[in-house]
C-alpha cells in the first residue's frame, strides 16, 4: 500500500472520529462539556483514542491496515457514544457489570453503562491511565491482592469521577475480586441494587431455566426502579441483529483457519470485544463485522495473510494484555506471530438467540452469558479451561498458546497448574505471561517483551526478524 | 598450533562470575573463569584470553566460532552469535550427560528450572528473575553473616543435626531472620542447613512446575555447595545426576557445544573428558 494512500486512508477515519467527537461536545452544550472534562479527567484519554490508529496500525499494510482502521474506528465511535450516552442518559442510566446482558436493558429503553468498561479501555489507550484510581482504591483499604480491574472501577467511583446513574445491576461472575468490587460502588453511589445469581453448572437444563428465572426477576426489578419497560418486540429486533453479526463472525473466524491467515489480531479480538459486550444487537456491529469479513474475504480469495511472512499462529488465553495492547503488533514484526484468536472472543460455539418466543431469548442470552468468556472459565469445572484451549488449537491449526498470567487473577493461577501438564502431555508450546491486567508497574512493557523474548528463542527456537 | 584444528568456545557472561569454555571435537581442552568486573567486555575478552591460553597459540581471534550467553552475552568480543543462557545450560548438561531430562540452575541473581527432550532441547522452562530469594547472590549474603566463604559455610550446614527452617520467601527478611537465631545461641550449622533447605525448597518449586523428569541435575556456582544439594535430593527423592565437569561451566560449555552444533563440527561424537 503505498504511504499515500494509507495517510489519505487514515486521515478520511480520523475526519469522521473528529466529526463523531464535535457532535458529542455539541450535543452535550461546549460549555457543559468543559465543564465534564474537568469533572471526569479520564475523558481525555477517551477522546484521544484515535491515537490507536497508530499503535494497532503502524507496522501492518494492506488489507490488514485497512480492516484494523475499521475496528479502532469502530471503536473509537465507540467511546463517543459511551460519553454521550453518559451525558444524555442519565434519566435512564443504568450501571451494569460485564457478565449482565446490555441486550435486555436496551429493550427496556434503558441506557447501559458497563462500569468494567473505563477500567478496560483506558490504559488499552494509555498505559498508565489508571495506575492512579488502582492508587486510590487501596488507599481506601482494598486489598492491594484483589484484581486491578475491579480497583480500577472502584477507585473511579471512589475518587467521584463516575457517572450517576439510577440503578446498578450486578452478578456473582466472573470473581470474587469483581464480585465484591459492587459493595463498594453501591455505597458510594447510594443507588438501588440488584444482583444475578448466575448458575456455576450450566449443561444443566435446571441450571439454565434458574437463570431465565433470574433475567426475569432482573426485568421485573428493573420496571419497578427504575422507568424502564420491557419491549419484547424490541428485545427481538436486537437479538436478530446480534444473531446477523454473529454470521459474520463465524465466517470469519472460518476464513481465519487459513494458513497463512488472511486476517489477525485487533480486526477478530477487539471487533469482537466490543461487539459482543459493549454494543450487541447494534446494527453499526453487524455492519463493521461484515466490513472485516469482506476485507478477509479478499484477503484469502488473493491467497494473501495479514503478515507479510505468517511464521507462526499464537491463541491468546485470558484478556488481552490491556496496558500492553499492542502486544502483538509488536510481536508481528519481531517475530512473525500472528494472533488467530483470543480466549474472550471464543464464545460459545453456537451463539446464535433463539428469537422465537420471549423464553427462547431470555434461554439464549442466559446461555451467552453461563458459557461467556470468564464465567465459563472461572466458576465452571476446570476442564472447561482446558477443553476450550485445545478445542480452539485444532479449530484454529495454532502452534503455540500465550497466557496472560494475571498476577491478580487468582481463579486462573491454579488452572494454569494443570494447563501447563496439558499442554506438555499435547507437546503445545506454552508461554505465561507474567504480569497484571492494568498496572504496569507490576511487570512493564519491557518486562513482558523479555519473556516472550525468552520463551521465543528458547523454545520456539526462533530468531528476531526485526534485528 | 595445528592451523587445520578447529576450535569451539563458549564465554558465559554471568552476574558474579565470567566463564570460558573451549572445546574440539574431543572434548573440553580448555577453561577458565573470572568474577564479572564493572565492564563485561574486558572480562569476557580477559576470560578469553586466559582459556586460549592453556592452548599452544591459540588467540581469541583464532576461534573457528564462539558463543556468548549470560547477561552480558552483547558485550563477548569476537562472538559470532549469541545464545540464550538458558538453551546453553541445557546444551551444556547435554554434553556432560545425555540422560539428564531436567536441569535446575542456580546463577548468581536468578534461578531457572530447565525441562529439556532427549536431543538436549529446551521444551519448557520457568525462571526466578525478580526475587533473590533462592539464588546465589542469597546464598552469599547468609555466608556472610557467619563470616565464612561459600565453602566452609557449606561445610557447616553439613554437621547439622536439626534443621531449623527460615523463610524462603524474602532474602531480607531472612537475613533479620538468621540474625535472630543466631543471638538466640541456636546452633549455627542447624541454622546454615536451615538455609540451604531454603534455596532447596524454591529450585524445587521452580522444578515441580516444568515438572521432574530424571535424570535432574544441579548447574552454576551453587551446584558445588553439597548442603544444597543433600537438601534438594531429600525433597526430589533421588540423587541429582553427577556432571564430569565444574558445574558452573555448564553454560559457558552449552555456547561452545553449541558453537560447535552450529559450525557442524560432528559433535555428537564428542563427550565430555
Amino acid at each position: 500500500m503505498n504511504s499515500l494512500y494509507r495517510s489519505a486512508l487514515r486521515t478520511r477515519y480520523k475526519f469522521f472520529d473528529w466529526l463523531a467527537k464535535a457532535r458529542l461536545a455539541l450535543h452535550n452544550g461546549p460549555v457543559k462539556t468543559l465543564l465534564d472534562l474537568k469533572r471526569f479527567p479520564w475523558m481525555k484519554t477517551l477522546i484521544s483514542s484515535d491515537s490507536l490508529y497508530n499503535k494497532f496500525g503502524k507496522n501492518r499494510d494492506g488489507h490488514y491496515y485497512e480492516a484494523t482502521l475499521v475496528v479502532v474506528s469502530y471503536v473509537v465511535h465507540g467511546f463517543a457514544k459511551v460519553l454521550d450516552d453518559m451525558f444524555t442518559g442519565g434519566d435512564r442510566l443504568v450501571i451494569h457489570e460485564d457478565m449482565i446482558p446490555p441486550e435486555i436493558l436496551r429493550a427496556m429503553g434503558l441506557v447501559p453503562f458497563m462500569a468494567e468498561l473505563l477500567g478496560i479501555a483506558l490504559p488499552i489507550i494509555e498505559p498508565h491511565a489508571v495506575e492512579e484510581y488502582i492508587d486510590c482504591a487501596e488507599s481506601h483499604g482494598i486489598p492491594p491482592d484483589i484484581c486491578s480491574l475491579p480497583k480500577s472501577t472502584m477507585g473511579l467511583v471512589l475518587s467521584g469521577q463516575f457517572p450517576e446513574g439510577i440503578a446498578i445491576v450486578s452478578s456473582n461472575l466472573p470473581c470474587d475480586g469483581g464480585m465484591s468490587s459492587y459493595t463498594v460502588i453501591e455505597k458510594k453511589l447510594g443507588l438501588p441494587t440488584i444482583r444475578l445469581d448466575i448458575p456455576h453448572h450450566f449443561y444443566n437444563d435446571r441450571a439454565r431455566s434458574y437463570f431465565v428465572e433470574e433475567l426475569r426477576r432482573m426485568i421485573k426489578w428493573l420496571e419497578n426502579n427504575t422507568p424502564g419497560k420491557m419491549d419484547w418486540d424490541r428485545l427481538k429486533t436486537i437479538c436478530e441483529e446480534r444473531n446477523r453479526m454473529v454470521d459474520q463472525e463465524l465466517e470469519l473466524w472460518d476464513i481465519i483457519k487459513d494458513r497463512p491467515s488472511p486476517l489477525a489480531a485487533e480486526p477478530v479480538y477487539l471487533s469482537h470485544l466490543w461487539g459482543a459486550n459493549v454494543m450487541p444487537g447494534h446494527p453499526e456491529s453487524t455492519r463493521v463485522f461484515a466490513k472485516i469479513c469482506d476485507i478477509a474475504r479478499e484477503n484469502r480469495q488473493k491467497g494473501k495473510g495479514a503478515l507479510p511472512d505468517e511464521k507462526y499462529r499464537a491463541l491468546l488465553w485470558n484478556p488481552p494484555l490491556i496496558h500492553f495492547s499492542d502486544l502483538f503488533s509488536w510481536a508481528e514484526t519481531a517475530y512473525g506471530v500472528s494472533l488467530i484468536i483470543d480466549s474472550m472472543s471464543y464464545n460459545r460455539r453456537e451463539p446464535y438467540i433463539d428469537t422465537s418466543s420471549e423464553e427462547t431469548m431470555l434461554m439464549g442470552i442466559g446461555q451467552n452469558i453461563m458459557e461467556g468468556p470468564m464465567a465459563r472459565h472461572t466458576r465452571g469445572p476446570a476442564q472447561n479451561y482446558i477443553d476450550d484451549i485445545f478445542q480452539i488449537v485444532r479449530r484454529f491449526d495454532i502452534d503455540m498458546l500465550w497466557v496472560a498470567g494475571h498476577v491478580g487473577c487468582k481463579n486462573t493461577a491454579a488452572l494454569n497448574g494443570m494447563l501447563r501438564e496439558k499442554c506438555r502431555e499435547q507437546g503445545l508450546p506454552m508461554l505465561i505471561i507474567n504480569y497484571d491486567l492494568s498496572d504496569p508497574r507490576v511487570v512493564s512493557r519491557e518486562g513482558i517483551i523479555e519473556q516472550v523474548n525468552h520463551f521465543m528463542e528458547n523454545i520456539m527456537k526462533a530468531k528476531r526478524i526485526d534485528e | 598450533m595445528n592451523e587445520s584444528k578447529k576450535y569451539y568456545a563458549g564465554c558465559d557472561v554471568g552476574s558474579t562470575m565470567t566463564k570460558a569454555v573451549i572445546i574440539d571435537d574431543k572434548g573440553i581442552v580448555a577453561t577458565a573463569m573470572m568474577p564479572s568486573g564493572i565492564d563485561p567486555e574486558q572480562t569476557a575478552a580477559k576470560v578469553l584470553e586466559t582459556a586460549c591460553s592453556q592452548v599452544e597459540g591459540l588467540e581469541p581471534s583464532g576461534l573457528s566460532r564462539l558463543i556468548g550467553t549470560g547477561y552480558g552475552r552483547n558485550e563477548v568480543p569476537f562472538a559470532h552469535a549469541n545464545v540464550s543462557e538458558i538453551t546453553c545450560h541445557a546444551a551444556g548438561v547435554h554434553y556432560c550427560n545425555p540422560d539428564v531430562r531436567t536441569v535446575l540452575d542456580i546463577g548468581g541473581q536468578d534461578t531457572k528450572a530447565i525441562a529439556m527432550d532427549e536431543n538436549g532441547r529446551v521444551r519448557e522452562f520457568v525462571m526466578n528473575d525478580k526475587c533473590a530469594a533462592g539464588t546465589g547472590r542469597f546464598l552469599e549474603m547468609m555466608s556472610r553473616i557467619f563470616n565464612m566463604d561459600l565453602d566452609q559455610f557449606s561445610d557447616l550446614s553439613l554437621k547439622a543435626k536439626k534443621v531449623i527452617p527460615i523463610t524462603s520467601q524474602c532474602s531480607v527478611f531472612a537475613e533479620t531472620e538468621v540474625i535472630s537465631l543466631l543471638s538466640k545461641k541456636n546452633p549455627p550449622e542447624d541454622i546454615a542447613a536451615g538455609i540451604q533447605a531454603s534455596i532447596a525448597k524454591r529450585g524445587f518449586t521452580l522444578l515441580k512446575r516444568v515438572g521432574i523428569q530424571p535424570e535432574v541435575s544441579l548447574t552454576g556456582g551453587c551446584a558445588k555447595s553439597m548442603g544444597l544439594v543433600k537438601h534438594l535430593e531429600r525433597l526430589l527423592r533421588l540423587k541429582l545426576a553427577p556432571l564430569p565437569v565444574d558445574p558452573q561451566l555448564m553454560g559457558a560449555l552449552g555456547a561452545a557445544a553449541e558453537a560447535a552444533k552450529t559450525a557442524g563440527s560432528g559433535l555428537k561424537e564428542a563427550s565430555a573428558s
